[in-house]
Order: structure tokens, then C-alpha cells, then sequence
């Protein structure tokens, strides 16, 4: 693969690790404790992106079914982590891995079908990288507040089931502020895009030497993207919590385990 | 009113009754009748399994072995959303669902008229308040006598309280209590939780007395041992 300009050396990486020693620097300085910590997270980054790197390399050369194949693969990975966010409702792993999937393939399968971007592994993956992203990050916030609410709010979900109404119906005030809570951030980001950041892709975009007018075309759709992938995750993901929450007599389960 | 069925069909009837919860056995072999149009109280001490019965009233929990029947038909057979309406539920602490005191009457009867909420307010000793006044202000016992009309609302042919005021204050709890004695003596089956030996014994007919799951004692309130021996209270 060749090098587009703009991108820094190895020899520039190599001399990028003199910013993480001021960094463990203060810390060491001023004892935060942290120091140790962050001197391994930056090896860390270090070794993951380069087997990233090596890896997306491999996939790229190996067609669109691994592109498609590592993006499954991230959303189990993604279901895994949402999931665990939510620990104590029923199912969650599962719940979350297909919201995040419903979200993913439906929004990028429009934007492909469409042809508004290309199938290509190298523009499938990145791009579906950041669907599922935000999709997890959303689907964990959606699941979490539902569960914090059943504890919560269980009193008056009780209530509501007391006086004949359906599950889905005494549930729903618990299921929209939960959706609602897990948009807010993806609504402000949009809103303020441009303004206070310039977001991933078009700065990528910049970096790599594309005119800023082109890049953000491809920011507007990729955002328009995340907007609608988090719609969707939040809503699936809320709707199939609601209905792991109660059993077949109607009844809101009792959840087990519902810490951190 | 209720429809007055055969007379040998009992309101509920709780058959060899097994509640396990979480590993415990919470309602151990309970077999019982709650007699139409009376006031039945759940009495026992903390822990006896008296909420779980309640709750089993109107399947908010289901019974692990044993049948629970509501005028003589097991309640998993009736449609859940059906049995919900026609038992009432008022719990513990007040839960306010809505904005204002119209709405919240409204919740599981959305058709009502203005009139009727006027009635329904006047019943349970709120009529003086309008209807669009925000719920958040009212008092503990404002609340509960309001859920009170929310419940009332869907004409319930049986009402479960499950210590309704034991969140509130004395004055308070004593306006709910009248509330619930007016519609006791107004004929609504009336089945009550309390740990208030006192309020038990005056607002029932019946006195099912639970200990550890069990029931160890049942009859008129005067007769019953843990309400007319006051020596190991607290």
C-alpha cells in the first residue's frame, strides 16, 4: 500500500513516544498513583494498532466477505460490551448484540444499496467501525437506564399493571425516557458538529489531503448515518429489554445481580 | 356492584399454595377462601409472606406450586389485563403516575367524564380539589386516597391493600382508613396487609394470621389469637 502524504513517519512515531514520557512525567511528579497505568494503556494502544493495522491490511487484501466478516465480528464484540454494561437484565448480551447489528445493516445496508458510499473493504470497515460504535455506545445507555428504572420505577410500573394496562403500555414511560436519555448525546453532537469538533472522519479525510468540501460530504452522510443507526439501536434494544423485563403472566421480573 | 354468583363460589381461593422467591420459600402450603363482600386482613408478623399472598391475588406473582382461583377459576386461565381490572391494586407508598389530579384518575380509564372523576374524587374525600391541580402538591395521604380513586376507577369487584398506610403520617393514615371503611361498608370486597394489629382488627371481618409462610390462624378479628393478645408486640 502506498503512503499518502501527510502522514507521519516511523521515525515521527518513534519520537511521538517522547509526549507519553512528559505525560508519565507529571504523573509520576505529582504521585497521581497513575503513572504505571499509563505507561501500560500506551503500549497498549501501541500493539492493538498495529495489529489492527497489519490485520485490516490482510482483510483488504482479502475481499468484501472478511470486510463483512470483521464487521460481524465487532458487533458481537460490541453486544458484549453494552451488554455487560447492563448486567441483571435478562438477555442483555443478546438484546444488545441485535440491536447493534439492526441498527448497523439496516443503515449502512440503505447507504450501500443507495450507492452513496462505495463496497469496498476499505470503506466498509472503517465506516461500519463507526456505526457500531456509536450504536453500542447507545445501545449500553438505553439498556442501563432500563435497568436502573425497573428498580426504580417498579413501584409505579406495578401500579399501572394494576389498573389492567398491558405490559407494553405501563412500561412505555420507563421505555421512552430511557430512549430519550440515550439520543440526547448523539442529537448534541449533531448539533454542535462542526462547531466545538471536527468529527472523525472528516478529519481524517482533511489529513490525508482531501479538500475540506469534499471531506464534509462524506461527515454529512456518515453523520446522518450515526444518527439513524442510533435511533434505531436505542429503539430495538429498548423493546426487546420490555419484553425479556416481564414474563408470559405479565408480570415485571425481578432482576438479579443489578450492580455496576 | 358485583354480580352475586352462586353462593358457594368463594371471591378466592388459595389451594396448597407454594411461593418460592429467589431460593426461599416465601408462601408455604397456603390453602384458604376470602369470603365475598368481606374485609379480609393479611396479618402477621414482618417476613410472614403476607404482600406475597396479596400479590398473588392479582398474579403479580405466580404461585410456584398450588392454584390461586378467582370466583372459582384458576387465575391463569382468566386474561391477566381482565382479572387486573376487576382486582384493584393499592400499594404501599403513593405513586403518582400523571400530572395533575384528572389525569391520574384517567390512567386506566381514559373514557371518563369530567362528572365521573367529580364522583370518584368525591368518594374517596377529594371532591373539594380541581381536577387540574398538579398532583405533585398534595400531601402523602392525598396521593394514596387519590391512587385510591385511580383504582376505584376501574370499578374493581375486589380491592388488595397492601398497607396502604404505612407511609403516612397518623392524620393521614387515619383519612384513608375512613376512605377504605366507607367502601367496605359500601359492600366492595376488600382485602387488606397490615402489620397494625389495631387497624386490622377494626377494619375486618376476617383475620388470616401468617407466620413464616404459613397459615396458622384464621377467623373474626375478635378471635383471633395474634390480634386479641397484645402481649408480644414489637
Amino acid at each position: 500500500m502506498t503512503t499518502t502524504a501527510n502522514v507521519p513517519s516511523w521515525a515521527g512515531v518513534i519520537a511521538s513516544i517522547s509526549l507519553v514520557l512528559i505525560a508519565a512525567a507529571v504523573t509520576w511528579q505529582q504521585r497521581l498513583g497513575i503513572t504505571r497505568e499509563l505507561l501500560i494503556a500506551s503500549v497498549r494502544a501501541f500493539v492493538q494498532l498495529l495489529a489492527v493495522g497489519a490485520l485490516l491490511l490482510f482483510v483488504f487484501h482479502l475481499g468484501l466477505l472478511a470486510a463483512f466478516a470483521w464487521l460481524a465480528v465487532m458487533t458481537v464484540i460490541g453486544g458484549v460490551v453494552a451488554g455487560r454494561r447492563a448486567r441483571g437484565l435478562p438477555d442483555a448480551t443478546r438484546v444488545a448484540g441485535v440491536a447493534i447489528a439492526v441498527g448497523t445493516a439496516s443503515t449502512m445496508g440503505v447507504l450501500l444499496v443507495l450507492q452513496v458510499i462505495s463496497l469496498k473493504p476499505e470503506v466498509v470497515i472503517p465506516v461500519g467501525g463507526m456505526v457500531i460504535s456509536t450504536a453500542m455506545t447507545v445501545t449500553a445507555v438505553t439498556l442501563r437506564r432500563t435497568r436502573d428504572a425497573v428498580s426504580e420505577q417498579r413501584a409505579a410500573v406495578e401500579a399501572r399493571l394494576s389498573l389492567g394496562l398491558t405490559a407494553r403500555e405501563a412500561f412505555e414511560p420507563v421505555r421512552r425516557a430511557s430512549v430519550r436519555l440515550a439520543l440526547t448525546p448523539a442529537i448534541d453532537t449533531t448539533k454542535v458538529v462542526g462547531l466545538i469538533s471536527l468529527p472523525g472522519a472528516m478529519t481524517g479525510l482533511i489529513l490525508a489531503g482531501v479538500e475540506p468540501l469534499e471531506a464534509i460530504r462524506y461527515q454529512i452522510v456518515v453523520m446522518y448515518m450515526l444518527l439513524a443507526a442510533a435511533a434505531l439501536a436505542s429503539l430495538v434494544s429498548s423493546r426487546m429489554a420490555e419484553s425479556a423485563l416481564f414474563d408470559e403472566g405479565e408480570r415485571l421480573r425481578q432482576l438479579v445481580g443489578a450492580s455496576g | 356492584m358485583p354480580p352475586v354468583d352462586e353462593p358457594v363460589v368463594e371471591l378466592f381461593t388459595l389451594e396448597h399454595v407454594v411461593v418460592e422467591l429467589g431460593g426461599q420459600r416465601v408462601v408455604d402450603g397456603v390453602t384458604d377462601h376470602i369470603h365475598e363482600g368481606h374485609a379480609t386482613a393479611l396479618v402477621g408478623p414482618s417476613g410472614s409472606g403476607k404482600t406475597t399472598v396479596l400479590r398473588l391475588l392479582n398474579r403479580l406473582v405466580e404461585p410456584t406450586e398450588g392454584r390461586v382461583l378467582f370466583r372459582g377459576r384458576d387465575v391463569r386461565e382468566l386474561d391477566v389485563h381482565d382479572l387486573r381490572r376487576r382486582v384493584g391494586l393499592l400499594g404501599q407508598h403513593p405513586v403518582m403516575l400523571t400530572g395533575t389530579i384528572g389525569e391520574e384518575v384517567r390512567v386506566g380509564r381514559t373514557d371518563l367524564a369530567d362528572d365521573d372523576v367529580e364522583g370518584l374524587l368525591d368518594r374517596v374525600a377529594l371532591g373539594h380539589f380541581p381536577q387540574d391541580r398538579p398532583t405533585a402538591g398534595l400531601s402523602g395521604g392525598e396521593q394514596q386516597r387519590l391512587a385510591l380513586a385511580r383504582a376505584l376507577a376501574v370499578e374493581p369487584e375486589a380491592l388488595l391493600l397492601d398497607e396502604p398506610t404505612s407511609a403516612l403520617d397518623p392524620a393521614s393514615a387515619r383519612s384513608v382508613d375512613r376512605v377504605v371503611r366507607s367502601l367496605v361498608q359500601g359492600g366492595l370486597s376488600v382485602v387488606l396487609v397490615s402489620h397494625d394489629r389495631d387497624r386490622a382488627a377494626s377494619l375486618a371481618d376476617d383475620a388470616l394470621v401468617l407466620d413464616r409462610g404459613r397459615l396458622v390462624e384464621r377467623g373474626h378479628p375478635r378471635a383471633v389469637r395474634y390480634l386479641t393478645e397484645r402481649s408480644e408486640d414489637l
